[in-house]
């Protein structure tokens, strides 16, 4: 039996608490806090290291096996958006380059 | 562009300030080369929530009211099974710890808002417009118009996502995911990764946190994702204290 109505509202309305929890709750609650220069500093590498660990292990697991090889299609093309925006600051030429590398090489290993 | 006309008519009664307005669209202006990454990850999520056995209407329902990507698609099986519902506000929570992290950098710039504000521009944070918010800051650390900017990105943002993943929903048949859809999300976060590997500290917490997220790849509820970030911002922390101290001495 599948879920009923009543369910996925309720469902959904949690997904969405939730979500609104992590994002708004120290925004809404937490304005009296100072963090620390230390923590303050740590946070300026945020977003670094965020990007870094959403986007490399996609880069590396195909099917959820870890590929690190360089036949591997999506890690070539990875690193080709890489080097295209290095040199060239293009963030369309970068995409539009790692999705050519990834279908090339996809159709030539694919044989 | 008239809807643009239309839209500005909008901004104008929320942001009555025309430099906060100029902001407002310069923000949402540079959001735009990410626009291919962004829509092609709404299109590959709009498939799956239908794929995944949610009915038209639910994913519509659960797409507008979470705006939560990740959230939504680690908590799409757990609805199709009737899982208890404590596991699915839980598993969301955990999906989306990163974004504590996010809201505790933007808090400083948003302490002085309303709540209404606060609670409207933490909804509005995800990785792509945190993202560009803070490389503006490291260009113009001063930049007064710095929310106005963010609200512009995010907003751009959110559109972009809504109507992909709206696209993809309703087409989830005849879209073809395995032309790589997914990849060219991944992609787009190559260019904004790129511009913050400024020294070593921060090439070192890139480093220590892809590491760290792929050994962790396989841990439930996406908690790998987040032990990269914590273990790479510590790295980073740690290394710019000690070349500080280096040249100090």
């Amino acid at each position: 039996m599948g879920p009923s109505d009543a369910y996925l509202w309720i469902a959904i309305l949690a997904i969405t608490l939730s979500a609104l929890l992590t994002r708004a709750g120290l925004l809404l609650w937490g304005t009296g806090l100072r963090f620390r220069p230390v923590v303050q500093s740590a946070l300026r590498y945020a977003p670094a290291c965020a990007l870094a660990a959403i986007l490399v292990p996609d880069l590396v697991f195909v099917d959820q096996q870890l590929w690190l090889a360089p036949s591997n299609p999506k890690l070539l093309a990875g690193l080709a958006s890489c080097l295209i925006f290095a040199f060239f600051r293009s963030m369309i030429g970068s995409l539009i380059g790692g999705m050519a590398v990834y279908w090339v090489v996809g159709y030539l290993f694919a044989g | 562009m008239s809807s643009r006309s239309s839209i500005s008519k909008h901004t104008r009664s929320i942001l009555p300030d025309p430099i906060q307005r100029e902001a407002y669209w310069r923000g949402a202006r540079e959001l735009l080369p990410a626009a291919p990454g962004v829509f092609a990850w709404g299109l590959v999520t709009g498939v799956a929530m239908v794929k995944s056995g949610l009915s038209i209407e639910y994913a519509l329902i659960m797409t507008f009211l979470a705006y939560a990507g990740s959230a939504q698609l680690a908590a799409l099986p757990l609805l199709v099974t009737v899982a208890p519902l404590w596991v699915v506000a839980l598993t969301a929570i955990a999906v989306n710890l990163r974004f504590v992290v996010y809201s505790a950098a933007m808090l400083p710039h948003l302490r002085h808002l309303p709540p209404s504000a606060r609670v409207g521009l933490g909804y509005l944070i995800g990785d792509i417009g945190f993202a560009k918010f803070s490389a503006l800051l490291e260009r113009e650390p001063n930049y007064p118009h710095r929310v106005a900017y963010f609200a512009g990105g995010a907003s751009c943002n959110w559109v972009l996502w809504q109507a992909s993943s709206v696209i993809g929903i309703l087409a989830a048949t005849t879209i073809p995911v395995e032309w790589g859809l997914a990849l060219a999300g991944t992609l787009v976060l190559i260019p904004l990764l790129v511009p913050f590997c400024r020294d070593r500290p921060a090439l070192a917490g890139v480093c220590v946190a892809s590491v760290v997220a792929i050994m962790g790849h396989g841990w439930p509820l996406r908690l790998g994702l987040v032990a990269g970030i914590v273990a790479g911002m510590l790295t980073a922390l740690s290394l710019e204290r000690l070349l500080q101290r280096q040249s100090a001495a």
